[in-house]
């Protein structure tokens, strides 16, 4: 079943009156439900936008070329109106950025919690989950700690925790390991492989790591604003169990 | 809230500039409510009956003798129903034309001359009222300030000019006139006046003809400012006021002071007030991030406004309050110390107490509400991107 589906998808910044910066020149994508994606390209090649207007950060140039569609679950997003795209973010997505993640007067714990209560879970049940979430990647003792008392790779990881906390359809997570040594990526790459094995979670993550591109369903190559090439299959060895399978969890 | 105690320095300052603007508010609201209290406390004294004074006089405090063979002209009058000869005099020679507020004053009258029209209420923390039984003994009333200041109740002697009286009663605080006044019965009065005048004016006076001022009600239905100015026709050495005049004369001038204590406390508020909006906009300015954070991940505009709002209420409530108690400890401080004097200069009302702190609950939220909208409506990438 697809998740998300995407067709020309165009992103322009203008800095001044003849400066524009062409971030996604038209780019169509299509996530199946249960599907493990990386999205790599070189630096600047509009990864972090398309992953922005698939998390309804960001809408979509909508003023020339061809009408850009986004649909999430079977539903349109481009006419939808902030306040409905803000509660589809907080109840049915998670994220993690690129550089700035939590906010830095709020210790780990209750920065996940936060993504609990923005989806309308409070009390006991969010302190539970979020302490699970924690735990699940391996921050359980240092849910007490604020971001400043943290290194990179462990706030990294908290946010994850927050992106998953709760178990969304879909997870977008921009260098998710980037801030992370070799053995702790492998850690994380192995926790977010898991959970799309055992939950059939959908991820989308943008990378430079050969290793996480490796590890996914299917690798979104992007230059210069545009799909390079079409998708490429992972390894056979790599590859989920079927998507049936999933669907059912 | 957590959050207010984390990031401590900012915070700080913000309560800080609330804290002195409503620290001014509440300095110098007192000193305008104490103003008022005076002019208010005269109004009322001086409404519905015309005060007679010797043209020479200064004013309300004039205490140039005034024939009491007056009375019989004054009471011949049209329109004038009963007329209170009285004495006034300073209490000390030195003090008064310095002094900011009303000096000590003896003042001396018949009681009950005045046949029950007098109709300023006042109250007796101890002791009695003066009675007509009274004259011709030194016993007096003091009011509560001169009271205080001479550490004296009821059944205590003191010396007023160097006579000794009899304390037989002691006012409740008025904030106004006669909390600065040891009233005496008439007879006392008219000696220690004529005990006060110069030797060469003394020469022609005689204690028991005397008297400084009289107090006129006017007949039912008569208009008091008419009555006065038929008073001033009729007899030219006289000087009339009216509760009309009172207002005009006292009442303007004080209005005008009154108008710029409230002007130094608005000013006063309107910087720190500038400051707050200044630092509450740069302390969510920094926060942009975080709030591009927490609207990525779902947090609603609606929610993130509010609780920005809500947190610099809470700012402007803690300045608000600091500034009170602030304020509050030097009035009570500056009224302690000025008491023994005599001059009591401030007057923190509960309305005004009230005023400040919810004036500056809402500064703070205003001054919170526009950064705040803003940061809201920013898109969420932009407010990550934000340096
Ligand atoms: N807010 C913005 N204003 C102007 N230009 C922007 C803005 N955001 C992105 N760009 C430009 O759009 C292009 C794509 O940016 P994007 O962040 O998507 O790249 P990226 O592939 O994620 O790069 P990286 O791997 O370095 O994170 C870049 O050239 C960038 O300079
Ligand atoms: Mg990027």
């Amino acid at each position: 079943m697809t998740l998300l589906d995407g067709r020309n998808l165009r992103k322009t910044y203008r800095l001044g009156r003849s400066n524009t910066v062409h971030a996604l020149r038209g780019v169509d994508v299509s996530i199946e439900s249960g599907e493990m994606v990386a999205i790599i390209g070189p630096s600047g090649s509009g990864k972090s936008t398309l992953m922005h207007i698939l998390g309804l950060l960001h809408g979509p140039d909508l003023n020339h070329g061809p009408r850009p569609e986004l649909s999430f679950g079977g539903r349109d997003m481009v006419e939808l109106g902030e306040g409905e795209r803000t509660r589809i973010r907080a109840r049915e997505m998670g994220f993690v950025f690129q550089d700035f993640n939590l906010v830095p007067t709020l210790t780990a714990l209750e920065n996940v919690a936060l993504a609990c209560d923005y989806a309308g879970i409070g009390g006991a049940e969010a302190r539970t989950a979020s302490l699970a979430a924690l735990d699940l990647v391996g921050l359980a003792d240092r849910a007490g700690h604020r971001p400043a008392e943290l290194s990179g790779g462990e706030q990294q990881r908290v946010a994850l925790a927050r992106a998953l906390v709760n178990r969304p359809k879909l997870v977008l997570a921009d260098e998710p390991t980037g801030n992370l040594d070799s053995e702790r990526s492998s850690e994380v790459l192995a926790t977010l492989r898991r959970f799309n094995r055992e939950h059939g979670q959908t991820l989308i993550l943008v990378t430079h790591d050969q290793e996480v591109a490796a590890a996914c369903d299917r690798v979104i190559r992007m230059r210069d604003g545009r799909i390079h090439e079409p998708a490429v299959p992972a390894p056979i060895a790599l590859r989920p169990a079927p998507a049936l399978e999933r669907a059912s969890a | 809230m957590r959050d207010l105690g984390r990031r401590k320095l900012r915070t700080t300052l913000t309560i800080l500039g609330i804290t002195i603007g409503i620290w001014a508010l509440v300095v110098f609201g007192s000193m305008a409510n104490k103003i008022n209290a005076l002019v208010e406390g005269g109004s009322t004294y001086f409404a519905d009956k015309v005060s007679l004074s010797a043209d020479a006089g200064m004013g309300g405090f004039s205490s140039a003798p005034m024939p009491l063979a007056t009375t019989d002209l004054v009471a011949a009058i049209d329109g004038v129903d009963v007329v209170v000869p009285e004495v006034m005099l300073l209490m000390d020679d030195e003090m008064g034309a310095m002094s900011m507020s009303m000096p000590p004053m003896i003042q001396g009258s018949v009681a009950g001359s005045d046949e029950g029209r007098e109709t300023y209420d006042l109250r007796y923390a101890q002791g009695r009222a003066l009675t007509a039984a009274d004259e011709g003994n030194q016993v007096t009333v003091l009011g509560s300030d001169i009271a205080r200041k001479l550490d004296a109740g009821a059944g205590d002697t003191i010396d007023l000019r160097g006579v000794e009286f009899e304390v037989v009663g002691v006012l409740e605080p008025t904030l106004t006139a006669p909390d600065q006044t040891a009233m005496v019965p008439f007879g006392a009065a008219q000696q220690l006046f004529v005990a006060s005048l110069p030797p060469m004016v003394r020469e022609g006076v005689e204690a028991d003809a005397v008297s400084t001022s009289m107090t006129v009600y006017p007949e039912p239905g008569v208009d008091p400012d008419a009555l006065a100015r038929r008073i001033e026709a009729q007899l030219p050495d006289v000087t009339a006021m009216s509760g009309q005049d009172f207002d005009e004369q006292i009442g303007s001038s004080m209005a005008i002071l009154n108008a710029i204590l409230i002007g130094i406390a608005l000013i006063s508020l309107v910087v720190g007030g500038l400051s707050v909006v200044n630092t509450m906009a740069m302390s969510i300015a920094e926060r942009t991030r975080e709030i591009g954070i927490k609207r990525a991940i779902g947090g609603s505009r609606l929610r993130i406004v509010r609780e920005l709002v809500v947190e610099a209420g809470l700012i402007g409530f803690i300045g608000g309050a600091i500034g009170l108690a602030l304020g509050a400890l030097v009035v009570t401080l500056v009224n302690d110390a000025g008491r023994s004097s005599g001059t009591v200069l401030f007057d923190l009302t509960t309305g005004t107490a009230i005023t400040a702190v919810l004036f500056s609950t809402i500064l703070g939220a205003l001054a919170g509400f526009m950064p705040a909208l803003h940061a809201a409506r920013l898109d969420p990438v932009s407010a990550l991107r934000y340096e």
